[in-house]
């Protein structure tokens, strides 16, 4: 990855300078979520989808001889409220404004997204509605544009393509649980007991907020070269490292960086045909309570340490798309911060049997993981696509007995009534389990209660 | 008797040697097309009017130009996303005039110059290009 940051920076460079080569149109993430069109944007251009979604799973509960016997698995809930084992949901309601503030300069553009809907942004930390996206152009420098604001990051394929074009309902188990990041003041360990503290809901050790959405506030510098049928595309970017709706907490900012290379067959944007390899990294800190017992929200008011740890995550992959088939892959590597779902599989804030302690959100500080996914897609009518995606996620490798194997298959059917409107249908297979402790373990006992998921979901963009 | 039919079919003949080459010859059309409206969906229309109109009528049997004047001017900015249609476009004997009015009343609000498209031919003012053409024999369409 030493060599990724050489070249992206190096990339950068040698574009500041101002290389002859030609600069591309807007055909990929980068490009299409960062640049407007020259002499055809409009000065404000109002566009945004739904999604309403449901979703469901057996509603299994955790098994007998595990602390939280009986209780609602949180694995087989339906987030973001965690209440039922079926839901109906807006998932997503995103409206947007972009364009060119002054038309006629075609040298600044921006992008501003604001999300409604029923998950991870909205629920946690308040307020039924917030800014996803905000973000300024200046395209001046020749070959590195400059982005400034709150955007997605150049980082995993998931995360950064836009979500109303995404092939499936929900996101593979690498990226929900490394990359969809949940920002926590404590690591939840040990779990909040009722003698110590009290209320289910100051123990439950939930995010201080929003997730990360893939997105951060900070400056990136970017740009696309096209070379016949060939474009390269780099991203560099500094960021707080907080997510949507926080600035920086420790003095600490994220680096990403980001570079693809497409052989493009043809067609624009989000569905453009093409072949491209892509790798990415990002580094940055969190600050963390450990080892504490007290609540959630009086950090540094109980016991425990309060550090800075390393969080790195990153990935290389490729997608592909000619005709009626498409395909993407990625390998993704994440140190650090690693997110560790919650105690004995309950609902966090849940009591134990013997009602002695709460269940918690659990981070783990120093720890690695790794996941990919594999993925299918081919177009068997005019309007009917089926897809097929196979994804995996080892958590928590540095210790054998703490790793924790979570594997999906994801069949899935996408019909579209037209372009910009189509149903979509999942059923995951999933499974997990502690591959290095006995099947009578009761992590084991726990997973095994996974059940699969079923979910339909309309989108309509306007 | 054959002599004089002899010369009644020379006669015949020759008379319609004159007349069928009035017949051949279709009528050369003069069409100027109006872009004044800077969105992406006119800009295209434009550019698919100008196509359509050579392809239906053939290349050599139509003379076109598109005069872009107050915000249609964007299409003959220099980095327009439609530059290769319109390279294509002037290839195929299209022109593409540039109002100078225009370029002026940006300029004022931009502090320069916006940079035009090479193939671009600056005339003072679109509309009256326009007008002129028109009393040239061309028939204006305002897609």
């Amino acid at each position: 990855m030493k060599a990724l940051k050489q070249t992206a920076l190096t990339l950068a460079c040698v574009a500041a300078l101002g290389t002859t080569v030609q600069q591309a149109d807007a055909a990929n993430w980068l490009m299409l979520q960062g640049t407007e069109p020259v002499g055809t944007a409009e000065r404000a251009y109002v566009w945004g989808f739904l999604q309403p979604t449901y979703t469901q799973t057996d509603g299994t509960p955790l098994p007998a001889g595990t602390p939280f016997a009986g209780r609602d698995a949180v694995f087989n809930t339906i987030v973001p409220d965690q209440k039922s084992d079926s839901q109906f949901q807006i998932l997503r309601a995103q409206v947007g404004v972009r364009g060119q503030n002054l038309p006629l300069d075609s040298n600044i553009n921006y992008f501003f997204l604001a999300e409604f809907g029923n998950n991870g942004v909205t629920t946690n930390g308040g307020g039924a509605a917030r800014v996803v996206d905000a973000s300024i152009t200046l395209n001046h420098i020749p070959g590195a544009r400059v982005r400034a604001g709150l955007f997605k990051t150049p980082t995993a394929e998931e995360g950064l393509q836009a979500i109303h074009v995404f092939d499936y309902i929900n996101f593979t188990n690498v990226t929900d649980q490394m990359l969809l990041e949940r920002f926590f003041d404590r690591d939840g360990v040990p779990a909040c007991t009722t003698a110590t503290s009290g209320t289910a809901e100051t123990c439950a050790n939930r995010p201080n907020g929003p997730v990360g959405a893939f997105r951060d506030i900070g400056v990136q510098v970017f740009n696309a070269f096209t070379f016949g049928s060939f474009e390269l595309s780099y991203a560099a970017m500094l960021g707080n490292g907080n997510g949507i709706n926080r600035g920086d907490n420790n003095g600490s900012m994220d680096k990403y960086y980001y570079l693809s290379g497409e052989y493009v067959f043809g067609g624009n944007g989000a569905r453009r045909e093409g072949l491209k390899f892509f790798a990415w990294q990002q580094d940055g800190k969190r600050t963390l309570i450990t080892g504490g017992t007290g609540t959630q929200s009086s950090v540094g008011g109980t016991a425990g340490t309060e550090a800075d740890y390393d969080r790195t995550r990153s990935g290389l992959g490729l997608t592909f798309r000619k005709s009626k088939f498409r395909a993407a892959a990625e390998y993704i590597k994440a140190d650090g911060m690693i997110f560790d779902g919650t105690d004995g599989g309950a609902v966090a804030g849940v009591s134990n049997i013997a009602g002695t302690t709460f269940a918690t959100f659990n981070i783990v500080p120093v720890d690695k993981a790794d996941g990919y996914y594999a993925d299918f897609g081919y177009l068997v009518l005019p309007k009917l696509e089926l897809d097929l995606r196979y994804d995996s996620l080892n958590r928590r490798t540095d210790v054998a007995a703490n790793e924790r194997q979570f594997t999906t298959t994801t069949v899935g059917v996408q019909y579209f009534f037209n372009p910009k409107t189509r149903a979509t249908l999942n059923y995951e297979l999933r499974n997990a389990e502690a591959p290095n402790l006995p099947a009578t373990n009761p992590a084991n006992l726990v997973l095994d209660a996974t059940d699969n998921r079923i979910s339909l979901q309309l989108t309509a963009i306007f | 008797m054959i002599k004089w039919l002899g010369a009644l079919l020379v006669a015949a003949t020759l008379s319609l040697g004159v007349a069928m080459p009035t017949f051949a010859v279709e009528k050369e059309k003069k069409i100027v097309l109006q872009i004044s409206d800077g969105g992406e969906e006119k800009q295209t229309l434009v550019l698919n009017v100008a196509n359509n109109l050579q392809k239906h009528y053939g290349l050599d049997n139509v003379k076109l130009e598109i005069v872009a004047f107050g915000p249609g001017l964007r299409l003959l900015f220099k980095d327009n996303v439609n530059k290769g249609r319109i390279d294509s476009l002037v290839k195929s004997g299209v022109q593409f005039s540039a109002c100078q009015n225009t370029v002026d009343g940006m300029a004022k609000t931009l502090g320069y110059k916006p940079a035009l498209n090479s193939q671009a031919v600056p005339v003072q003012a679109g509309i009256s290009r326009i007008i002129d053409l028109t009393e040239q024999g061309y028939t204006l369409v305002r897609p």
